[in-house]
């Protein structure tokens, strides 16, 4: 390289040059990328510490609008009662969310995976479509159904529009396991006498574990975290996305700088620790 | 099981009862495992996408009901949404090729007498921003992706990539109340970027179309990366060094070679960036100003504040529209499944 170099023109030894340094390059490319992704999230957290009521800028450190939301004090329109209360409305519907459609989704990805049958491409499309259409479009179009057999608006509504998305989510998590097993084994285990039940119980439904796990978890992040369908269909009552969002448009203040850093450790530390137990979870 | 069940039944000499046959049947497992979850796709899902299409037909009464009685059906909303006032459809669809043309060539040239409809150039507009998030994501995704994939030590390779997922796992609004944050005027970025030129320190860049495409970008930038990622993966880097040997230098051989090679997941992550940026309505609704709402937010508002259903229901079906044709072309030209 370095004795054809001598003759070559410029451009092409800068290029070269570029070369060489290219992984280091796409170090720092990568480098600055994650700092985009976590920078936000940071400011955000150290904002939720700063001792001004205001301003963006950092003016000193303080616990004080923690100290203040945890005594039950409205900071800055931030009513904590009425925060708490929306938090425990997404957790129910979360938990109905995950139970309903862990159930049904996993069922349904043994369908598909153990049997053919006509019109199944078409099947699989319609399943895989409520992650794919815009949840604005979903989140409407309940809406006007519900208006129209009368059904009254409330977290029950809430909870049927999260699980007819959640149960794609987990069909595909748990269909991706059940193409990737081992079917044999299953015929080893009745091979040795065990019926369709103990098979399932002792056999399939361990090796699924892992996929049924990922399924709940991101099945429960996606309730819990809708914030767009849920507008729609939840009535006057209130989840923690909708609660923060009206906090939102009224402007940047501490409350919501300690509600929003909450909800980020909160979520990320489960979120982590989940990971570290399971791998790489999706 | 199933040719076991088969042979099992044949066993029997009587012949089994209705009851037992049905029990036995291979079909019955596939109808106990699909019932419960077709039944709710079918009546929360397909039934309410039903109602809209068929509102999408009705027309608005004079003091804003919906009237849709059979004999009020008709294109109207798709006519209002599509063709200009007086225009023929002809000339709908001319004026619009004339406007995108009008858009991308820098002239000031006037290509044709009228303009298509404002409904028109915000989905136009909507497109365009799904399109320029798809393309920012993977100029700035794809190296990450390479790096991740490629070029970082074997025993960090998880953790980065669990780190490009983590954000994913926090709220959505809270991030975007971050980039809120970040892009107000007189924060930690704004102030910091006092140096470009044409740049006052400290000025918001909240509001604006730029913010809407940082807040695309910073949502969904980890679906281009993951599956960008998953390509480079499969990658058998030998073939790199077999074009190097055959003469490549090394842009080349990734030009010809990895790049092909990796284009299942760039094609793959474009799909999962292009339709959730193209149908945003949370991130322009928070991060944008008035200049720069796109087809979501005009979808709300017409079931919301200017309260003219069955338009919001065709703009809801051009919007579906598009990502059907997105996904046409996906399967088309990609690989064939989806996620």
């Amino acid at each position: 390289m370095s004795t054809g170099s001598r003759n070559r023109s410029p451009f092409a030894r800068l290029r070269s040059r570029i070369f060489e340094w290219g992984g280091t390059l796409l170090a720092v490319e990568a480098a600055l990328v994650y700092l985009f992704l976590y920078l936000p999230i940071v400011v955000l957290i150290a904002l939720s510490f700063n001792d001004s009521r205001y301003a963006l800028v950092w003016q000193g450190f303080t616990t004080e609008w923690y100290e203040a939301l945890l005594a039950g004090e409205t900071v800055a329109r931030v009513n904590p009662s009425a925060a708490f209360s929306a938090l425990v409305h997404s957790v129910e519907i979360a938990l109905v969310t995950v139970v309903a459609s862990v159930v049904f989704g996993t069922m349904l990805a043994f369908a598909l995976d153990r049997y053919d049958f006509p019109g199944k491409g078409l099947f699989t499309g319609i399943v895989y479509m409520p992650i794919i259409i815009p949840s604005i479009v979903m989140g409407i179009s309940l809406l006007l159904f519900f208006n129209i057999v009368g059904m009254s608006l409330g977290l029950h509504t809430a909870a049927i529009g999260h699980i007819a998305f959640d149960i794609s989510f987990v069909t595909i998590v748990v269909l991706a396991r059940l193409q990737r097993f081992d079917r044999t084994l299953e015929e080893a285990a009745k091979d040795l006498g065990a019926n369709e039940l103990e098979t399932f119980r002792y056999v399939t439904l361990p090796m699924l574990k892992p996929g049924i796990v990922a399924g709940a978890l991101l099945a429960f992040a996606m309730s819990f975290d809708d914030f767009v369908v849920t507008f729609f269909i939840i009535g006057n009552q209130n989840t923690l996305p909708i609660f923060f969002f009206s906090m939102v448009r009224q402007g940047i203040t501490p409350g919501v700088n300690v509600v929003a850093a909450l909800i980020i450790v909160v979520t990320m530390g489960v979120v982590g620790i989940a990971q570290w137990f399971e791998g790489p979870i999706w | 099981m199933a040719s076991e069940h088969k042979s099992r039944e044949r066993d029997v000499e009587s012949g089994p009862s209705l009851r037992q046959r049905i029990r036995r049947s291979r079909w019955t497992g596939f109808a106990v495992n699909v019932t419960p979850s077709a039944f709710w796709l079918f009546v929360f899902f397909l039934v309410p996408l039903g109602v809209m299409f068929y509102y999408s037909f009705g027309q608005r009464g004079a003091f804003g009901e919906v009237l849709v009685a059979p004999k009020y059906l008709g294109l109207q909303q798709y006519r209002l949404f599509f063709v200009p006032e007086d225009a023929s459809v002809f000339q709908a669809i001319w004026w619009t090729v004339a406007w995108l043309l009008e858009a991308i060539v820098p002239t000031n040239l006037q290509f044709a007498a009228g303009e298509p409809t404002p409904y028109v150039q915000l989905t136009l507009k909507s497109i365009g921003y799904g399109l320029l998030a798809t393309l920012v994501s993977f100029a700035v995704g794809y190296p990450v992706a390479y790096y991740v994939g490629r070029i970082a030590p074997e025993e960090y390779q998880d953790l980065l990539l669990v780190l490009i997922i983590l954000p994913f796992w926090a709220s959505f609004l809270v991030r975007i109340y971050a980039i809120q944050i970040l892009l107000s005027g007189n924060s930690v970025l704004t102030n910091a970027l006092g140096f470009l030129p044409f740049y006052e320190a400290g000025q918001s860049l909240m509001n604006s179309q730029f913010a809407v495409m940082v807040g695309l970008v910073y949502i969904w930038i980890p679906f281009m990366i993951l599956p960008v990622y998953a390509s480079i993966e499969e990658i058998d880097f030998t073939l790199q060094e077999a074009a190097m040997d055959l003469g490549a230098n090394k842009l080349q051989a990734f030009r010809k070679v990895i790049f092909p090679l990796s284009m299942p997941g760039v094609v793959a992550g474009s799909l999962l960036v292009f339709i959730p940026s193209t149908g945003a309505y949370v991130i322009p609704d928070l991060l944008g100003g008035t200049n720069s709402q796109m087809i979501g937010n005009f979808i709300a508002a017409q079931f919301g504040a200017a309260g003219n259903w069955p338009l919001g229901a065709a703009g809801s079906f051009t919007l579906m529209g598009i990502m059907l044709l997105a996904i046409a072309l996906y399967q088309k030209y990609g690989s064939a499944d989806i996620a």
